[in-house]
């Protein structure tokens, strides 16, 4: 199975759609979105970084590329492009948020799909790290975007505990006799994927959790499934 | 659903097949009896059917073969059984697919159709288990689902036979369905572009097509001579086009696509109810899945099964078979007429002699293992068609787990425990190659059949509880070390457990008393000829003299490593033929006073672990392939060995009372 056809072809579809609303940023967020953009880059594999400059000068504007090697974020060498320590931390932080408000949009304000894109551009600016851990534990600490990229754990993701006060979980969370629907699946393990969603478990499908130990015992339509824990980990219900 | 070519074909008359395909555990067996009179294996543990069974019908004065695949969620098939099913549908230009659906679960029947549907192939659904869904207050609409999918529809209960005839009638005139197109427009627009790049020729282009915007080039393979370098390159210009316009792999999308309109389809045509009742099954289920019940109850059944195979069949059962019916009347009966009528020393005692073809292996064959085999097929298939097997394997699957597989490989384990040979066969259940791997190994190892089980426990019965103990501790040992390091050592990945649990069934008599029939057959000619092939092979080493040579070249190996009689040394090499022949040996000697008690369990564990018999050991090559079959053997030998030598010297040193 071809999980991944040609990562170069692969788009994320921000990198086009949002590349009016860019310009119109201020410099702060302008250079928010430029370490978005590297670090999209870099965890497809495209180090490059001749290619990388063309693509932000296009999305963005001309200034971001040597305003960020400038402040010390970003290290050019033998044309591979890198984050420093610094621009890392910074980097992961700003793209966390950005994902988070994806899944937000998404998942919790259910906000139609085309829309998602635009508006988490703007509101991932707004987020302080109080109001970023709440949604995050809100949302039952999410490991992907729902483009499928891994989202950078925070603090909060460390220790699961406090669950309960979410709205989303993973349904390694649930407790015996709690329903929820699926919100979405973690896509990184493909066949595992394939297998639950012709198993009828896909976003919309209501749950029912049986048990939990030694493995999860959940019902979906009039069938009874037994799952690992490591399973259980991959499916986000909103509760019910 | 968008436009749509209605393509109501006549059919060319000239396929002959008619294949049924479905979800696990859908009742597909049952209704293959019912079509073909035929009897087939069936049970209620998901995945059983491996292999593809065929039998013939007659429809309106023609005579077709009727394939059962083994069951599969998807046409993109993750295991070794979805996958026959996959190559059977794809490279067949079938009469008719029948779908067999589970009418309890409208969405996974529904999204199988959508895609057989693609096949372009005429197509009829049966909407099975209808007793059961009404007991549940689900209720589905064939009419409705008929007209919006343009197929035939036909609510059945299998078990009763209830809507077979109408099934049978509808098969005398199916027809190609029109193709439904639910995806979105820039999707629809490069299926239609792709299928009109493949040759007029192929059948079920849109499937294919559908296949390859999926990714799954394994189709490719199906026809070689089809998909050449230039054709495979403008496949792919289509295929990275329409990737460009999702941020998600392309199967992903066009399965959620799918399965948005088989929810659509099942909002239309089915109702649920709005109460769910409790039923006893459910109450029953939930304590069987129990975290502490479940094991209580895993080791009750261990226990009746105990009771039933290793006590009363091997027990009772032998006994009787073997010293009242075989000791008292038929072979002394027997013995005198060969010694009468058949002239010359050398047959006689090739038939009737110590090592005697009719008093050794006949003897052996029918009044031992007989009775014991048949108790534990019994046994197995009610485990089986009761629906206990994949709440064993939620229970088992941590301690599983540590062996590098999960609770799905309970079903070739237990199995082992009556035919090692058979359990093989059914690794092919398990999802990766690893897992089948290691299972192999452990069941090489072991896992005692019960044939070997019945003799091991009677001699273990002669000695104190303590030899027992140890014996059962250094198996389940070896068992857990060997899986552990295997599943560190060898490469690959593990599948994640993912199971459904079917509702609790009534074991149905008929189908149970087959079944055990079928197996029983299976095994007696698989073993018989072995028997009898190891007597002959041990009455002319014997009339030869060649065996006290064997008995002074393994002086070392049995003597000196495990310290046991040099006679001993006949029956582990009787071991590679059958373990349980050789166990057999083991008894003889204890029987005439020859061993110890120390002497009695450490043969016994060394003949547990001992090399796989020469059927199992075929069945290895044919799975696993020659290489890793050798390895297998080779490592379990030594292992044997070793084990059987570490044991002599502990007991040596060690003042354990036996
Ligand atoms: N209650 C009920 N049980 C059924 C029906 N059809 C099949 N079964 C049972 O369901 C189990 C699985 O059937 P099987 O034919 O092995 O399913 P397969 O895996 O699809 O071949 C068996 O125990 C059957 O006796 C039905 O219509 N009603
Ligand atoms: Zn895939
Ligand atoms: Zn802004
Ligand atoms: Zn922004
Ligand atoms: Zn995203
Ligand atoms: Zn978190
Ligand atoms: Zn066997």
């Amino acid at each position: 199975m071809k999980t991944n056809p040609n990562p170069n072809n692969n788009e994320n579809p921000s990198d086009n759609d949002i590349k009016n609303l860019y310009s119109e940023h201020r410099f702060e967020h302008r250079i928010d979105h430029g370490l978005c953009l590297i670090w999209h880059e870099l965890e497809r594999g495209n180090t490059q970084a001749d290619p990388i400059k063309e693509k932000m000068i296009e999305a963005i504007d001309t200034r971001v590329f040597d305003e960020l090697t400038r402040s010390g974020l970003i290290l050019e060498e033998n044309n591979l492009l890198e984050f420093t320590e610094t621009g890392k931390t910074i980097a992961a932080d700003i793209v966390r948020r950005r994902r988070l408000a994806e899944r937000l949009f998404e998942d919790v304000l259910e906000i139609p799909k085309g829309e998602v894109e635009s508006r988490a551009n703007e509101f991932e600016h707004l987020i302080d790290r109080h109001v970023e851990e709440s949604i995050c534990i809100l949302l039952g600490h999410p490991r992907e975007c729902p483009h499928g990229f891994a989202i950078p754990p925070g603090k909060c993701c460390a220790d699961k505990e406090d669950q309960l006060e979410s709205i989303v979980a993973s349904l390694d969370h649930f407790e015996p006799g709690e329903s929820g629907r699926v919100t979405y699946i973690i896509t990184r393990n493909h066949p595992q994927l394939h297998k639950l969603m012709s198993l009828g478990i896909v976003p919309g499908t209501l749950i029912h959790v049986h048990q939990v130990y030694p493995s999860f015992v959940i019902k979906v339509e009039e069938t009874q499934l037994a799952l690992e824990q490591k399973v259980a980990e991959n499916i986000y219900l909103r509760r019910l | 659903m968008k436009e749509c070519h209605i393509a109501d074909n006549p059919l060319p008359d000239n396929q002959s097949s008619i294949i049924l395909a479905g979800n696990p555990n859908v009742g597909k067996s049952v209704i293959f009896q019912h079509l073909t009179g035929h009897y087939v294996t069936v049970s209620n543990y998901p995945g059983t059917t491996v292999d593809i069974t065929t039998g013939t019908m007659e429809v309106g004065g023609k005579s077709y073969q009727v394939i059962d695949t083994p069951g599969t969620l998807s046409l993109i098939p993750r295991s070794e059984d979805e996958r026959v099913t996959r190559d059977v549908i794809m490279s067949h230009i079938p009469w008719c697919i029948i779908q067999v659906g589970d009418c309890k679960n409208p969405r996974r029947t529904l999204d199988l159709t959508l895609q057989l549907l693609e096949m372009g192939h005429p197509l009829i659904l049966v909407l099975n288990m209808g007793d059961e869904a009404q007991e549940r207050g689900i209720i589905p609409n064939p009419k409705a689902l008929s007209e919006i999918l343009r197929i035939p529809v036909i609510p059945t209960v299998a078990v009763t036979g209830q809507g077979i005839p109408a099934l049978k009638k509808l098969l005398v005139n199916p027809y190609v369905p029109c193709t439904s197109c639910f995806y979105s427009p820039d999707i629809e627009q490069a299926i239609k572009n792709i299928s009109s790049l493949l040759p007029e020729t192929l059948a079920s282009k849109r499937r294919i097509s559908v296949k390859l915007l999926s990714g799954d080039a394994s189709v490719k393979s199906l026809f070689p001579d089809v998909f050449t370098q230039s054709l495979s390159l403008n496949i792919d210009q289509i295929v990275d086009a329409l990737q460009e316009h999702y941020s998600r792999p392309l199967d992903l999308i066009l399965m959620e696509e799918r399965l948005e309109h088989v929810e659509s389809l099942t909002n239309k045509t089915w109702t649920f109810p709005h109460h769910k009742t409790t039923t006893w099954n459910d109450t029953l289920s939930r304590w069987t899945l129990h975290p502490f019940w479940g094991m209580v109850t895993a080791l009750m059944v261990l226990y009746l099964m105990y009771l039933f195979v290793g006590s009363f069949a091997a027990g009772t059962l032998v006994d009787f078979f073997e010293n009242t019916l075989f000791g008292k009347y038929i072979t002394p009966f027997v013995t005198y007429w060969v010694k009468h009528l058949v002239p010359g020393e050398f047959i006689q005692q090739l038939l009737v002699g110590e090592y005697g073809l009719f008093t050794m292996a006949i003897t052996y064959a029918l009044g031992l293992i007989l009775p014991i085999v048949t108790a534990f097929f019994l046994f197995f298939g009610i485990l089986e068609d009761s629906g206990y097997l994949p709440r064993l394997a939620v229970t088992m699957d941590r301690i599983f787990r540590k062996m590098g597989l999960n609770g799905k490989a309970v079903l070739p384990m237990v199995l082992g425990l009556g035919c090692d040979t058979m359990a093989t066969l059914t690794t092919r259940i398990l999802e990766t190659k690893k897992e089948r791997v290691i299972t192999t190994i452990l069941l090489t190892l072991a896992i005692p059949c019960s044939a070997q089980l019945g003799v091991i426990l009677g001699m273990l019965g002669g000695i104190s509880g303590w030899g027992t103990l140890i014996w059962l501790f250094i198996l389940i040992s070896s068992m857990i070390l060997v899986g552990y390091l295997s599943s560190r050592i060898l490469p690959g990945e593990n599948s994640s457990f993912i199971l459904e649990i079917p509702p609790f069934r009534m074991p149905q008599i008929s189908n149970l008393l087959i079944k055990t029939l079928v197996r029983l057959e299976w095994y007696l000619k698989e073993a018989v000829p072995m028997f009898a092939l190891a007597t002959f092979l041990l009455f002319i080493l014997h009339w030869f003299g060649i065996l006290e040579n064997i008995e002074r070249l393994s002086e070392p190996l049995v003597s000196s490593l495990l310290g046991l009689p040099k006679e001993t040394a006949e029956a582990f090499l009787i071991g590679f033929l059958r373990r349980d022949y050789g166990a057999a040996g083991l008894y003889n000697i204890a029987q005439k006073g020859l061993m110890t008690h120390k002497q009695i369990l450490v043969s016994l564990v060394t003949i547990t672990l001992f090399v796989p018999c020469v059927a199992q050991f075929l069945v290895n090559i044919k799975e696993r392939g020659l290489k890793a079959a050798l390895y297998i053997s080779l490592f379990v030998l030594i292992f044997a060995f070793m084990a059987g030598g570490l044991l002599n010297l502990l007991l040596t040193w060690l003042p354990i009372p036996l």
